[in-house]
């Protein structure tokens, strides 16, 4: 083992000892600098398990245990006969949670391969979701197909932080019907979240954002549930610790009627008609329809609506994302005649028998105001103004009345003011004043405007369902009843949490007298020989009702065109309203066509059919007696 | 050469070997808590820890017949074996997350980076011991010095490895210092190391590795890569709170949170099962085994001794210095180890190694030599 330089080496290693020992001392300097950090070491150790020990034990806790939630099944929406129009079905959705994945990068490569999936696509999602917390799940792909499903669960070992989550979705029964009434789910925004409170709702939640969804949100959403699991670092679960079961939320029945409504929506949207249609039970306030068209398409929203999708329903003329029953305002047109009928014979500048001579036109200052027919009706009295729809008569008694007291008499009847129904952004109409102009255009009132509102034109302004709401007034005797759309909410045990009944919102005392000759009137427009709405006429069934036209504009230039060559935007707007058995009214329906001319023809049909639905047993009884009687 | 002498046994440094005994000990069974549940297949790390923990202890035994002296001479073929490992590694190593680190041998793969920091020590002390300058070293003394260092610290660098590199840096200037340099030397320098500092950063730092430093500075920035790392090892020690989890009771381990839980964060999870108190007690005997180091180094008969005796014990403290704050969440992630409490048989046989140097120099104080002779005249 001696090498040959050993002893060389050994002179080289001969030093003094002065030196030595200098070198020996500054081992203590070294000595001092392993303390120095001993101390920073131990006293670090001392501010992590002693001074903060509790906290990071706390973390660790939590570490540990992963709670997540589990969404609830909202709760079912059905119509009046029990149908069920929206309800719920498992749908399977592929969840990353980021916080558990040390690789999100070569995941992602993996499940994209894997699942032969667009990568971008799985990209755009997790930037998406950039700002939320690690810890929430991230949606890769939703409602899978069961290949898709078997294979990610089979896999699971090979793509840690990912899972399956399986959540409720909305299955609407009847498509879009009632679309409007409702409403869609969507996910909840940041606005939502923090108005509505983040103990119940976490980003991501679905959320009503439309009608019922939205109004009665808090009796359909239930309770999420929770499952808290032991999982490791890696994401997989170790341990199932606690479960909670998600409480499903409350099932809302309506009062609506399903196969009523897809009669209406169907007959609107086959005549391309744009517009709304209103049936209520007059006795009670049940709304049995309440459709508005174009009818929404709920589909595209399911998921989120596309941008273009949104455009093209913003662009669209007919107006598909306005609810045409309360959101709405139109001219009541000749519908408001039985207002103004009503003040005079209440105010007494008329009565049953007051002969009002027509002869085509009216003149009035230095202007000649026009009846619909220039041939003029001749000597008329209350019952044939009302069924002819004479505007001569009714210039005259509005005149007589004055345009506050019509607004008084018309505000007994729900125009001018909200009617309080369940349903969103309700505009309440306009009924003009003398005041009110004062007020808004800083103008006296001219009392030629007076004649135009005597005749349902000018200022006025309603909504179809105003306009229902005054006919089952009058077809219930001066009794108005609150329009309410919801019969019954049951928890998911089948308990009755509210139940259906009526509210009386108001009724008429001393001019109640006065309805009975009204309702004449109304029965003849369907029943008489010379009566507006002759073609609704149901043998078998004696109805009441009243045409309108609302004009749109006023343009010399239409004026020698005829109807079918008028441009779509500036044709008037058809109303039709009634209320049936004329004997013992039930029901009030209610018909707007927007730009469709006139009241008998364009609304009219719709009514009719509406009625036949309603009334099959009526009729079928009433035409087995009526056989019964013939033997 | 091979005189068994009686005295070597009284010599004989019982106490650092008493205190490296008890110090493996604990590691071993922290190791086995690591990794448990063992895994089904495959020997266990703390099995083959242990494996290497007698292999290592017996060539301690074994080196310690030579006298340490004969390092002057095995020192060179030993440096130029480690390069030539180094360069094949390099090209013909076996790679691991991006960096070729290791030579296949079998029973464990042989790490030269960590081979490379005890070869540097015995080199640089080999040189400063015989280089003597009582006035300091010029600035033309230490090209030599600077070269050996430079040449494995850039291979190793390219590997890439940057925490072994720097510590084979922080070995250079802790010996460097201790031998004393001139201001002048001292000055340029630090201005030439700032300066490579610098332009390291800008032009040779890999992406990750700049990542490392940036998530120390602000961990919340990227809790899920380089600062989740720290968090969970920050929250691994502090949950042991003063008395600590129990053993084997630690869930951050456990469950896998604690990221590189045997190796470099080893002590992560002694923290979390025994608490401040067990720490202490670790950590003391862990310090106390550094200082006797230094008084071995005190007690060294010569130059020689003095310089091998402090560069074995700074090579060991640093890495534990570098590791501990690391774990406790002052330093970035670096891949450096705790030496004799991480896993890794290269780092545990090059510790082993430096510590029978220790225990050489130690058991050879009184050996007749020069110093000897001149007391007695």
């Amino acid at each position: 083992m001696k090498w040959s330089g050993y002893k060389d080496l050994e002179e080289f290693t001969e030093h003094d000892d002065a030196e030595l020992d200098s070198l020996k001392r500054r081992i203590f300097f070294a000595a001092v600098i392993i303390l120095f950090f001993a101390a920073i070491i131990i006293g670090r150790l001392w501010f992590l398990q002693v001074y903060k020990g509790h906290h990071y034990q706390a973390r660790a806790d939590s570490n540990r245990v992963r709670m997540r939630e589990v969404a609830a099944p909202r709760g079912n929406i059905k119509d009046r006969m029990d149908r069920e129009l929206v309800t719920n079905r498992p749908s399977f959705n592929v969840v990353l949670v980021r916080e558990d994945s040390n690789d999100v990068d070569e995941l992602l490569k993996k499940l994209a391969s894997a699942l032969d999936l667009d990568i971008s696509k799985l990209w755009e999602k997790l930037r998406e979701a950039e700002g939320k917390p690690r810890h929430i799940p991230v949606r890769l792909l939703e409602d899978i197909n069961w290949e898709t499903l078997a294979y990610v669960e089979n896999h699971n070992q090979d793509f840690p932080g990912v899972r399956i989550e399986a959540t409720p979705v909305r299955v609407y029964h009847y498509g879009n019907l009632a679309a409007h009434v409702i409403g869609y789910l969507g996910e909840i925004s940041k606005k939502e979240l923090e108005a509505r409170g983040k103990d119940v709702y976490t980003g991501g939640d679905l959320i009503g954002k439309m009608g019922i969804e939205r109004i009665r949100e808090v009796d359909l959403r239930g309770e999420k549930g929770s499952s808290s699991s032991e999982v490791n670092a890696r994401g997989f679960e170790q341990q199932l610790l606690k479960n909670t079961e998600p409480l499903p939320g409350n099932d809302i029945k309506l009062t609506l009627d399903a196969e009523l409504q897809k009669i209406a929506e169907g007959l609107m949207d086959a005549g391309d008609k744009a517009g709304a249609v209103v049936a209520m039970e007059v006795k009670t306030g049940r709304m049995l329809v309440l459709a508005s068209t174009p009818v929404l398409p709920i589909d595209q929203f399911v998921g989120g609506i596309s941008h273009k999708n949104w455009n093209a329903l913003l662009d669209n003329p007919k107006h598909p994302l306005i609810n045409k029953v309360v959101q709405a305002m139109y001219p009541p047109g000749s519908t408001y005649k039985m207002i103004t009928a009503l003040a005079g014979l209440a105010t007494g500048v008329i009565n049953k028998d007051t002969v009002l001579y027509c002869p085509g036109h009216y003149y009035f200052g230095k202007r000649r105001y026009h009846c619909w027919k220039h041939s003029g009706h001749g000597a008329v009295n209350l019952k044939r103004a009302i069924s002819e729809s004479c505007d001569v008569y009714f210039y005259q008694v509005g005149l007589r009345v004055g345009v506050d007291r019509l607004a008084k008499y018309a505000n007994k009847f729900g125009l001018g003011h909200k009617s309080g129904i369940e349903m969103e952004n309700e505009k309440s109409g306009l009924t003009p004043t003398k005041d009110w102009k004062k007020k808004k255009y800083k103008k006296k009132w001219q009392e030629g405007e007076t004649l135009s509102v005597a005749i349902g034109q000018g200022f006025n302004l309603v909504t179809p369902l105003q306009i229902c709401l005054m006919t089952a007034t009058i077809a219930n005797n001066g009794k108005q009843l609150l329009p309410q759309l919801i019969e019954k909410v049951t928890d998911p045990d089948g308990n009755v949490l509210s139940q259906f009944e009526p509210v009386v919102v108001d009724e008429l005392k001393s001019e109640k007298k006065f309805l009975s000759l009204i309702r004449n009137g109304m029965e003849e427009v369907i029943q008489g020989r010379h009566g507006t709405a002759r073609k609704v006429r149901i043998k078998g069934l004696t109805i009441g009702g009243k045409t309108g036209t609302a004009q749109v504009v006023r343009l010399k230039q239409y004026k020698h065109l005829k109807e079918k060559d008028i441009p779509y935007k500036y044709r008037d707007h058809a109303w039709f309203t009634c209320y049936a058995p004329a004997e013992d009214p039930e029901i009030a329906v209610t018909v707007l066509v927007e730009h469709g001319l006139h009241g008998g023809s364009g609304a009219g049909p719709v009514a009719r059919a509406l009625l036949e639905a309603y009334f099959t047993d009526y009729l079928q009884a009433a035409d087995k007696a009526e056989k019964e009687k013939g033997e | 050469m091979f005189r068994i002498d009686r005295r070597y046994f009284y010599n004989f440094d019982w106490i650092l070997l008493f205190m490296l005994i008890g110090i493996c000990g604990m590691a071993l069974m922290n190791l086995y808590s690591a990794s448990y549940p063992p895994s089904p297949w495959g020997i266990p790390p703390y099995i083959k820890q242990c494996y290497l923990f007698l292999l290592g202890i017996s060539g301690v035994l074994f080196i310690l017949f030579f006298d340490y002296k004969e390092l002057h001479f095995w020192n060179y073929p030993f440096y130029i074996f480690i390069v030539l490992l180094l360069l094949f590694v390099l090209f013909a190593g076996n790679s691991a997350g991006g960096a070729q680190r290791w030579v296949n041998l079998g029973l464990f793969k042989l790490q030269p980076s960590e081979l490379a920091k005890l070869s540097l020590v015995v080199t640089l002390a080999s040189y400063y011991s015989r280089k003597e300058k009582a006035e300091g070293y010029g600035i033309r003394d230490m090209v030599t010095p600077v070269l050996l260092t430079l040449l494995p610290f850039l291979l190793i660098l390219k590997q890439p490895d940057l925490g072994t590199a720097l510590m084979l840096g922080i070995i250079f200037v802790s010996m460097t210092l201790f031998a004393k340099v001139r201001w002048q030397t001292l000055g340029l320098g630090a201005v030439l190391g700032s300066g490579a500092g610098v332009f390291a950063w800008f032009y040779l730092l890999k992406d990750y590795q700049k990542r490392r430093i940036e998530t120390l500075l602000n961990p919340a920035k990227d809790p899920m890569g380089q600062g989740y790392q720290i968090l969970q090892s920050k929250i691994a020690v502090g949950s042991g709170g003063v008395s600590g989890k129990g053993y084997l009771e630690g869930t951050q381990g456990h469950l896998h949170f604690l990221p590189e839980r045997h190796t470099d964060f080893a002590f992560a999870v002694w923290g979390e099962e025994w608490g401040f108190v067990g720490s202490v007690l670790f950590l003391g005997l862990y310090f106390c085994m550094l200082l006797w180091g230094l008084y071995v180094a005190m007690s060294a008969r010569d130059r020689f001794g003095v310089f091998l005796s402090f560069g074995v014990v700074m090579l060991i403290f640093w890495q534990a210095v570098i590791n501990l704050l690391m774990i406790l969440g002052f330093l970035p992630v670096v891949g450096i180890p705790l030496p004799l409490v991480s896993y890794g048989g290269s780092s545990l046989l090059t510790t082993l190694l430096g510590l029978g140097i220790l225990m050489n120099v130690r058991m050879r104080r009184f050996q007749v030599g020069q110093n000897v002779e001149k007391m007695k005249q």
